[in-house]
């Protein structure tokens, strides 16, 4: 059953994205069930992708960016950040436990990080199974 | 200047009242009318896409889709009509129409001599019980044939009511609808849904298969609640007795000239309207029926006009013109033609 | 910040307003000197049940919309934003109006330089319809023989032309499913502080409105309409200052207790599944005002089906604006399908108050948090 769960990670290109690389040239092994979506700063992910990714039967919803500080558009993380918390209240109120929506700051050359964070986060939704949308 | 101005919704029979927005001379918008008893300021998207109709009004006459002046298209309206045998000649009335244009139009048309025919979602006058809306608050039992909720929210709002109250709603609808969300349960005819009536039911319906369908509805015993498409088919309805799609084909296989008043037929029928040699159209905006018609004229929208609207349940409604205009109404251009013949 | 008492010098507006006519008084200043083009205030059209938002330029028919009206549920921020942003005005806010229109300056939709706001105090609004069934139900009077109401000292008090007047506690109306609207309930802001005055009668004696200036502008509007003759005023007592601050704190704690109760998540509420994508929550919001390239008509929501899965819909509209809820209410009351939209987009922008502190229309922040620039997480 766990082999199904879907989760979409949409990915900063200049932090998390390059993260994801890194694991994977470093052949460390994380879970397959991860759906990249490189997307050019976090700052730019808007609340609704989030939401259709749930809609369309995503389990859960990985983002990830550049460390706070090094967000390679000067301030982008930090909207991200903000807009994050307003993402987590949001999804709380349609059912959907916060768990599933998950994100964290890695940069391009924690690989480990990226490799840890997805088992950490396929293990919670392992323990909450599919996500039921009515 | 900015002004808010009372009018009623012409989107269907359900008889709304709705707030137009004017400025600097123009429509812009709507705004809820709150106090209004039948909708207290909700309108359906419909309803407040209604203002498109003066929107995109239609400024000037067309012959063969060529503008002309009021003059010429009244000499041609005229023309024709003398031309022609008057049992040839068809007058359409239509529920777009308010109640004094309507009597205006019957008496045209018996004047002369000329068929009328009047459509109505293919519902005729049957002697029955009418509910009103607030029948329907208080029933204990509503049996809903059509997607009442989507089509006409404002009467599905007092379908919903009646469910907080503890009714059982049975309805004949599809599957994945919103009627069928609130409905108990779901049936896939109309006999079935019909045999869930009791002496407490009432019957909400917005549309109908056959004139066999009506006849059960109203041989069930209880109150039914027809719902037209149309704001004023119910006022209509009275004045000219609203014929079935069967009816209304026979009529038009001997028309050669069709003289249809504010309704979009074509869309409606599914009729070969090219083998009618002349199709004459009178409406505010152009639609399926005008670009099919040699003869458009362009009329006064409802939000120009006064006038009154009879909704569902039978109440008449007055409205007043909320803009002025210089179009002229169906009752000036019926007159012109008159005085033409 | 200051208090003052005032009350109209002009006969006729004394006889029409209600409280000393000071607002009318004010608005009459304002459009006689020129330093307004318009003034938008309430004027009653069918009955007194029936407010309809008004653009008054001749000050002789300011006559017309003196008087308070608790059954009209209007806003005005909108109106302003669409059609209004481009001339200078004075209008008569409540509460939730002034929220609205501070929210609107921050998105640089109304210039706050072209706009004078008097605020009204509010104790909340009775929709129409329910406030006429109400009076029948409970009162035994017929709804067309009242000449005006009044909300004071929690009752809903109604007034007969002979003069006899007839009150029932807003508390029992409310229990029985009447009285204020919900969002009317629960709503904490009774004095309109983001508006240059906020006038009203709690705390003024007969026949005077109690007024707060909140700011420069405020300053000059009392003082111009005093210099112009129009208004007299004086200051009123610690007591009358005590009273009103009574007032005002009660109504709060009573709303409070309102807000304490639980509200259901989307998820839990079955109300979402006749949702017949109508978009008259959205269109009639005074906040969301972009929806010529609006995220919810994008193609990959707008095919999502009827009813809408609720976080492909009201989700977004959350995501968007749920910070800057100001609770008016419209939403709710547009509802063809009767939905709480409301309650929802309310109990969000609570939580994103917790927070961050940031209470829409009210905090004086130049943004809402998350619009800001700031290189801070909250």
């Amino acid at each position: 059953m766990s082999e199904d769960l879907k989760i979409v990670g949409l990915l900063c290109n200049w932090c998390c994205y390059g993260g994801a690389d890194t694991a994977g040239t470093a052949r460390m092994q994380y879970p397959p069930n991860v759906r990249i979506i490189r997307v050019m700063c976090s700052g730019r992910i808007n609340p609704s992708m989030i939401f259709k990714a749930f809609e369309e039967g995503a389990d859960g919803v990985f983002v990830g960016g550049c460390h706070i500080g090094d967000c390679h558009y000067d301030a982008g993380n930090y909207k991200w950040s903000r807009r994050a918390k307003i993402v987590q209240d949001i999804i709380e109120e349609f059912g959907i436990e916060k768990e599933r929506f998950r994100f964290e700051w890695i940069s391009a050359s924690e690989g480990e990080k990226f490799q840890t964070t997805m088992d950490e986060f396929y293990k919670t939704l392992s323990k909450l199974g599919p996500l039921e949308l009515e | 200047m900015l002004e808010i101005k009372h009018t009623l919704c012409p989107s269907c029979s359900v008889g709304c009242g709705v707030n137009v927005v004017l400025h600097n001379g123009d429509v812009v918008g709507t705004y809820p009318y709150k106090r209004h008893q039948v909708n207290e300021g909700k309108n359906c998207l419909n309803g407040r896409n209604s203002i498109e109709i003066y929107k995109s009004k239609l400024e000037t006459p067309l012959i063969s889709n060529a503008s002309v002046n009021f003059d010429k298209v009244i000499d041609e309206i005229s023309g024709e009509l003398k031309s022609c045998d008057s049992d040839k000649i068809t007058v359409v009335c239509s529920g777009n129409n308010s109640v004094e244009e309507a009597e205006m139009i019957k008496d045209f048309a018996e004047s002369n001599n000329y068929n009328i025919a009047f459509y109505a979602d293919n519902f005729v006058n049957l002697n029955a019980d009418v509910a009103s809306y607030e029948d329907i608050e208080n029933a204990s039992n509503i049996i809903v044939i059509g997607d009442v909720l989507y089509d006409n929210p404002l009467i599905g709002r007092r379908i919903v009511h009646a469910k907080k109250n503890g009714a059982n709603i049975y309805s004949c609808v599809q599957d994945k609808s919103v009627t069928a969300n609130v409905s108990d349960e779901i049936f896939d005819s109309i006999e079935a849904t019909l045999d869930k009536v009791d002496d407490s039911s009432v019957i909400v319906f917005n549309t109908i298969e056959s004139g066999a369908d009506l006849e059960k509805i109203y041989g069930a015993d209880c109150k039914a609640l027809p719902v037209f498409s149309k704001c004023n088919s119910k006022g209509v309805s009275s004045i000219i007795d609203p014929i079935s799609k069967e009816d209304l084909i026979e009529l038009l296989d001997k028309t050669d000239v069709l003289l249809i008043f504010n309704d979009d037929i074509v869309s409606e029928i599914d009729y070969d309207f090219g083998s009618i040699s002349t199709l004459i159209t009178l409406v505010p905006c152009l639609n399926s029926t005008s670009e099919v018609s040699k003869i458009v004229v362009p009329i006064k929208s409802w939000i120009e006009n006064d006038g009154s609207f009879v909704n569902s349940m039978g109440e008449t409604q007055n409205f007043k013109a909320a803009i002025e205009s210089e179009s002229l109404s169906e009752v000036e251009i019926i007159e012109k033609i008159q005085n033409k013949l | 910040m200051s208090y003052v008492l005032a009350k109209s010098k002009n006969s006729d507006i004394l006889e029409a307003g209600e409280c000393g006519g000071a607002v009318t008084s004010i608005f009459k200043y304002l459009l006689d000197e020129g330093i307004v083009d318009g003034v938008l205030t309430i004027s009653p059209q069918d009955d007194i049940y029936d407010g309809v938002p008004t653009f008054v330029t001749d000050s002789e028919d300011l006559i017309n919309t003196a008087g308070s009206y608790h059954c009209a549920p209007t806003m005005v921020g909108d109106l302003i934003q669409k059609y209004l942003s481009d001339k200078k005005i004075a209008v008569a806010v409540k509460p939730c109006d002034i929220r609205s229109i501070n929210e609107l300056i921050k998105r640089h939709k109304i210039n706050p330089d072209n706009i004078y706001t008097v605020g009204l105090n509010c104790g909340g609004t009775v929709s129409p319809v329910t406030g006429r069934k109400m009076i029948d139900l409970f009162y035994e009077i017929n709804p067309d023989d009242v000449v005006s109401e009044e909300i004071d000292k929690g009752q809903f008090i109604v007034e007969l032309a002979d003069g006899t007047e007839k009150g029932v506690k807003i508390h029992d109306l409310e229990t029985e499913g009447f009285g204020r609207r919900l969002n009317c309930q629960r709503c904490d802001v009774k004095i309109p502080r983001k508006a240059n005055i906020a006038c009203g009668n709690w705390g003024a004696s007969e026949g005077w409105t109690f007024i707060e200036i909140n700011d420069e502008k405020g300053e000059e509007l009392i003082e111009g309409a005093k210099k112009a003759g129009l208004i007299e005023t004086k200051s009123p007592s610690q007591d009358a200052i005590d009273a009103r601050s009574k007032v005002e704190n009660i109504m709060i704690k009573l709303s409070k207790k309102t807000q304490d109760a639980t509200y259901g998540k989307v998820n839990e509420m079955e109300e979402w599944n006749r949702c017949i994508r109508c978009y008259a929550c959205r269109d009639v919001c005074p906040i969301c005002w972009c929806h010529e390239n609006c995220e919810i008509n994008k193609s990959y929501f707008k095919d999502s089906g009827i009813p809408p899965k609720p976080i492909a819909f009201q989700g977004i509209r959350l995501s968007h604006m749920s910070f800057s809820c100001v609770d008016c209410g419209q939403c709710d009351d547009v509802c063809p399908m009767d939905i709480p939209v409301s309650l929802i987009f309310d109990k969000l922008q609570k939580k994103y108050s917790d927070r961050t502190g940031y209470i829409a229309g009210v905090s004086d922040d130049i943004k809402p948090p998350l619009y800001s620039p700031a290189k801070e997480e909250l």
